[in-house]
């Protein structure tokens, strides 16, 4: 355990509540964690330009247009869209490339939905579309949503309080959601899904008080969430296959460096999956070729990290041969579906899962089931983990990284795990609470973007930063 | 794309002003004699089931838990309460026998979408005569099977449309009326024995071509038609949203002994009221279908 406790490198986790939070008249309650990741290194590609003071091609808001949907609509491509701060009730529709939406600062520039309005922002095919530094709170869908877009980048985003997702991109690729907050929705505070490869970045993510802390069904392809909290939600990182959407399965995500902790959270309001989920840190259910590594995840009820089949028992499709893994989710939209006899089960296959540290995970703290296929077929490894328990016993024993596994390697049966049981606990799972009503902790103060009067307007890129994944260490705990 | 977008709510809106234009001379008086038996010989049929996974197309989705159970039907019935089978309403939380236009926009809807204000209802399903309480219904709005999606325009505001046939003596196609458990991609003629996690459905896929003038009609179907390989037929010149709606029971198990309030099991159908935020509605149809984006999923969510 001693060796994996050691500073993260470079971008520090700690003390955030303090900066982020302090001083100030809206400081959290008690219970409110410190909610923000502070970092004096942020990636040079997400950071604009601070030397050129914004003038020409800036469309401010109110000053120039009353809303934020006028400004939009007005904006050609390059053009920066600055809103003071203030309460904006829209739901704003962007449909032009390369336009950057920024609030001056982003706790106070505030677009609430009031509980009518569906998304705070969507991004409607457009691609290279930028929105930074502000807040979405009380829609009815969404905060902050891109669907169908080349290029996509969201920094310094805080979704509050929404009915469906937190930040939530849809049939997207290449793009970055970084320094942003999720919190208060039923479904997950972060999704990517429906994209391989997803070339995407989830960076210094802090999502809590959710149904799910990420959810990506079928993505993957260079899926990277690093340097990440999710904490109080009814389940952590949950990512997940199924033909109920395209480009199934779920593939290659790597989870590297995250803080994954309390995921147990009985008062969120949560669908369906995230009742099923509860209780779980890292769950890959029927995910295949993800990498999990050097994570810290703590207090489960169910398991930090386990890799679980995902039963779909009203399937679109059949389940696509291992040699159709690699095909791109344009191509996968062109194959017609075949309408299977029976259920679909999508057995998580194929995943790393080392370097982490866990403790206190009540079913276990590492741990592989399936329903029906043999554990040893399913190719997935446990090496250098610091852990207490396993499901099987002995796992990182019968699972070793780095050579085939055999069902001779020991007893796979002894104190493996019952993933059916699951699907009667939901019946005494805490239910659902309505997320208009649901209880939170006070907002928190949240770092907002330097310079964000007068940096000047970078869209989009559709290359997310490279994060040097080799240098990050297993995050010391916050709290 | 810009462009196209902006000259496609021009057509709309000019659509919207012809419909309005003509509104009372079209709207005919209501005679129930006059539903035909085989709504396929005047509206034709889609031209095969739309299955398979979310994602594929265009669509936006709406949502909505039921709001109230009436013998009312606004359309074969109109201002005549108690007039009709039961039927189960979703969305506008105000429809019944009465209900408008005028009297639905701006009302209450249980609609996750607040600005889908249209009555969307459907024969309740019963158990000895008890009305079954369905959890919820899901309308998805695409482009029908084929259909280039720039050509599709947002309902007129007040049209009034039905899908599928009260009274059928026979099954109806699965293209048109189908029973499912789940969200999935089975589509049965009769109500299939659902497991305890799945709950009963039926999907009801409406007409997507437009006449281009009436409201309604005499009968209350010739002003729509289905398309075919993808085209609307001259009569029917106006490319709409293929509406499919979906109603979800919570039974589970044996269903064959339930009925529909309007007979057998056979005899599904839906009605439509546009009284969607007509501005809502439009700017939906254009981003979502007409650049061919999918504005939202159902999860296979079993609550809202």
């Amino acid at each position: 355990m001693k060796r994996s406790i050691s500073a993260l490198a470079g971008v520090v986790l700690l003390a955030v509540g303090l900066v982020s939070c302090g001083g100030d008249d809206s400081a959290n309650t008690t219970n409110a964690p410190s909610t923000e990741v502070v970092t004096s290194e942020a990636p040079a590609t997400d950071a604009p330009a601070t030397d050129a003071p914004a003038v020409e091609g800036v469309l401010n808001v109110p000053a120039d247009y009353p809303t934020i949907q006028e400004a939009v609509d007005a904006a050609v491509e390059g053009d920066l869209i600055l809103i003071a701060p203030g309460t904006y009730n829209e739901a704003v529709q962007v449909k032009t490339n390369n336009i950057v939406i920024r609030g001056v600062e982003r706790n106070s520039v505030i677009l609430d939905g009031q509980f009518k309005l569906d998304n705070g922002i969507r991004v409607v095919g457009a691609n290279g579309v930028a929105l930074e530094n502000m807040t979405a709170m009380n829609y009815t869908k969404n905060g902050f949503f891109w669907t169908g877009v080349t290029g996509y980048r969201g920094d310094y985003l805080t979704a509050w309080r929404n009915g469906d997702y937190g930040v939530y991109v849809f049939d997207s690729i290449g793009g970055v959601l970084d320094h942003s907050y999720g919190a208060g929705s039923p479904d997950a505070g972060v999704y990517v899904g429906e994209c391989y490869p997803c070339d995407s970045l989830i960076n210094h993510f802090v999502s809590e008080h959710n149904g799910l802390g990420y959810s990506g069904t079928n993505s993957g392809g260079n899926m990277v969430i690093v340097n990440s909290v999710f904490r109080h939600n009814r389940a952590g990182v949950v990512p997940n296959s199924g033909s109920y959407e395209l480009c199934y399965p779920e593939r290659k995500t790597t989870i590297i460096g995250n803080l994954v902790y309390d995921n147990n959270q009985p008062d969120t309001p949560a669908i369906d999956v995230a009742i099923l989920a509860m209780g779980n840190g890292i769950l890959s259910a029927g995910g295949v070729q993800n990498i999990i590594e050097r994570n810290r995840v703590w207090n489960h009820n169910k398991t930090g990290i386990g890799l679980v089949p995902f039963l779909e028992e009203d399937p679109n499709d059949s389940l696509p041969d291992k040699s159709a893994w690699d095909t791109s989710c344009a191509d996968s939209k062109k194959l017609m579906p075949v309408q299977p006899d029976g259920a679909l089960l999508w057995d998580s296959q194929d995943t790393t899962v080392r370097n982490n540290v866990l403790e206190d995970n009540r079913r276990a703290d590492i741990a592989v089931g399936s329903a029906g296929s043999d554990l040893w077929t399913l190719g997935n490894c446990f090496e250098g983990n610091t852990f207490t328990t396993s499901a099987p016993l002995d796992l990182e024993k019968l699972a070793p990284c780095g050579s085939p596994l055999s069902k001779d390697a020991g007893d796979w049966t002894a104190g493996d795990l019952n993933v059916i049981t699951w699907l009667a606990d939901q019946a005494t799972a805490p239910p659902s609470v309505d997320w208009k009503t649901a209880p939170l902790p006070e907002m928190p103060v949240l770092e907002s973007m330097p310079d964000a009067a007068t940096a000047a307007a970078v869209p989009a890129s559709a290359t997310p930063p490279v994060i040097d994944l080799d240098a990050i260490t297993v995050p010391d705990k916050i709290d | 794309m810009t462009r196209r977008t902006k000259s496609l709510l021009l057509a709309g809106s000019l659509f919207l002003f012809g419909s309005c234009a003509s509104d009372s001379q079209n709207t005919q008086t209501h005679d129930h004699s006059m539903m035909p038996v085989d709504a396929a010989s005047v509206m034709g049929q889609p031209d095969q089931p739309v299955t398979g996974p979310q994602g594929r197309v265009g669509q936006f989705v709406v949502e909505c838990p039921f709001s109230h159970a009436l013998p009312d039907d606004p359309i074969v019935y109109p201002g005549d309460a108690g007039a009709s089978h039961l039927h189960v309403f979703f969305g506008n939380v105000t429809s019944n026998a009465d209900a408008t236009l005028d009297s639905l926009l701006g009302q209450g809807t249980t609609c996750e979408q607040q600005q889908d204000t249209a009555s969307y209802w459907a024969p309740a399903l019963l158990d000895n005569g008890q009305l079954i309480e369905p959890v919820k219904s899901v309308a998805y709005y695409r482009a029908g099977v084929g259909v280039d999606p720039t050509t599709v325009v947002a309902f007129p505001p007040g049209l009034l449309m039905i899908a599928g046939d009260a009274m059928a003596t026979e099954a109806q196609p699965t293209s048109v009326v189908a029973w499912s458990c789940g969200s999935g991609g089975m589509r049965d003629e009769l109500p299939p024995s659902c497991p305890e996690d799945r709950g009963l459905r039926i999907d009801i896929t409406f007409p997507d071509c437009w006449d281009g003038k009436n409201l309604d009609v005499d009968g209350h179907r010739t002003h729509m038609h289905y398309s075919s390989n993808g085209k609307c037929p001259s009569s029917h010149p106006v490319s709409v949203p293929q509406l499919i709606f979906s109603v979800a029971y919570p039974v589970h198990g044996d269903a064959s002994q339930l009925q529909l309030a309007s007979g057998g099991l056979i005899t599904g159908h839906a009605d439509f009221i546009n009284s969607w935020d007509q501005e809502k509605l439009e700017e939906e149809v254009a981003l979502c279908i007409g650049r061919d984006i999918v504005c939202g999923v159902t999860s296979g969510r079993i609550s809202g």
